[in-house]
């Protein structure tokens, strides 16, 4: 198998997704107007927004591998759907570290039961879970099929979990960012650039981590 | 096909009570140790009581679906149940169905040491509590049986089994406790509707995900 950075395209997506991350740390830093009352606690936005957004969609592709797996009944459909679990939950976790970062000085503390935050931190346990599963879960053909069916789960839930969070604590207002629609353009769409940058990185992480899994399985198939 | 499965499953349970019995002793252990953490005050109690209830009930779930499940491993009983000519599916509804009438014998069982226990008046409407308490085990058991299903063949299910089932089971705990109270406090129905809605929507979708997805999760 081609090293991944042999490949001409993917050296050129990983040098555009540097140089993406470089100024997109540098427009939310130098560039982008502070947000009144927020200052610079808001500008954690440009990375907590898009990382759930990434999130929400590395789980959302979990749950399609898993149906491609099970309809499919190929490999390389648990190999997609392990890359975007691993991923996932990378930025889940920057998710549930980057919103307690602004919730303390915006709330004066840094967790209180958001109904976002919350439904992040339900899902990132149950694909602790899910990792768990796939460690320890004994004899691999059938952990693939039982992480398949876990990840279909996983999402299914997530609309369950976030409608009775919601409701079960209605006195705790959702994050600001739902508001960033009515932005003014000079934040608008540094938000929205950020988005796409991360989405870039995204992709390219997927694509790199499936290669390493390939590798990892070929090994282990070799032994 | 449904109904034979049903039986069987009624049947090693009725001849061995196993699965019942550690339910309920392990639900008493549980209003034991409840007993003895809150001093058994009216006034503390009465704020938890619904959240304690269904604490006790997803222990005691974690507990009932593990033994109902390592029957099958016994002799590798499963695989000759999965070769047998039948719809997987069905076999989930029959865990699912089994699973719901031990939860309820259970929770029958285990209702008047509750209250009285910890000293707690039954509920004003008890017709109202006992339906919502049948929807609710319907909602917990679709969840259990579903997760069970996928964690009862790995290596550590018992480890597995909770670790993945209680953060699936959030919503049906937050509604319960939510319709519990209500109930218990006499709330008007248009209070509590709301949760009462998302455990009807978890029994429809785990139902039939679970239906759907057995066939896959159980292939040899």
């Amino acid at each position: 198998m081609t090293p991944f950075f042999q490949n001409k395209t993917n050296r050129v997506w990983f040098l555009l997704a540097a140089g993406f991350i470089l100024f997109n740390i540098w427009n939310v830093i130098y560039n982008i107007p502070m947000v009144p009352d927020q200052h610079w606690a808001q500008k954690i936005f440009y990375v907590h927004v898009p990382s759930a957004w990434v999130g929400f969609l590395s789980y959302f592709i979990v749950m399609i591998a898993g149906i491609m797996f099970f309809v499919k009944g190929h490999d390389k459909w648990d190999d997609v759907g392990l890359a975007a679990a691993e991923i996932g939950t990378l930025f889940m976790a920057l998710v549930l570290i980057t919103g307690p970062i602004w919730a303390t000085p915006i709330w004066g503390q840094p967790w209180i039961w958001e109904p976002r935050l919350t439904t992040t931190l339900i899902l990132f346990l149950i694909y602790i879970g899910y990792f768990m599963m796939r460690s320890f879960g004994g004899h691999a053909e059938r952990v693939r099929r039982y992480a398949a069916a876990l990840g279909i789960i996983a999402f299914v839930d997530v609309p369950i979990i976030f409608v009775s969070v919601q409701f079960w604590a209605p006195e705790i207002q959702s994050h600001p960012q739902v508001e960033m629609a009515s932005q003014p353009p000079g934040i608008l769409i540094p938000f929205l650039l950020s988005l796409g940058i991360f989405t870039i990185i995204y992709t390219l992480m997927l694509k790199f981590r499936i290669h390493v899994i390939k590798i990892k399985n070929r090994n282990v198939a070799d032994v | 096909m449904f109904f034979t499965l049903l039986k069987k499953e009624l049947f090693i349970e009725f001849r061995s009570r196993e699965v019942t019995l550690s339910m309920l002793v392990f639900g008493l252990s549980i209003i034991l140790a409840f007993a003895f953490t809150t001093n058994v005050s009216k006034v503390i109690v009465a704020n938890y009581v619904p959240g304690m209830f269904w604490i006790m009930v997803l222990f005691v779930t974690v507990l009932g679906v593990h033994r109902s499940f390592a029957y099958e491993k016994e002799f590798d009983a499963f695989s000759m149940l999965i070769s047998a000519p039948i719809d997987r599916g069905l076999i989930f509804v029959a865990k699912w169905i089994s699973g719901f009438i031990f939860l309820t014998l259970m929770e029958i069982l285990v209702a008047i040491p509750f209250f009285k226990f910890l000293l707690i008046d039954f509920p004003p409407d008890p017709f109202l509590a006992i339906g919502t308490t049948l929807l609710i085990n319907l909602a917990i058991m679709a969840v259990a049986s579903l997760v069970s299903g996928i964690a009862m063949r790995a290596r550590l299910s018992e480890v597995l089994l909770p670790v993945l089932l209680f953060p699936l089971l959030s919503p049906v705990i937050i509604s319960a406790t939510k319709i519990s109270a209500g109930i218990m406090a006499g709330d008007p129905f248009k209070l509590w509707q709301i949760w009462l809605l998302i455990i009807l929507s978890i029994i429809v979708i785990f139902a039939l995900v679970g239906y759907t997805l057995f066939d896959f999760i159980t292939e040899e």
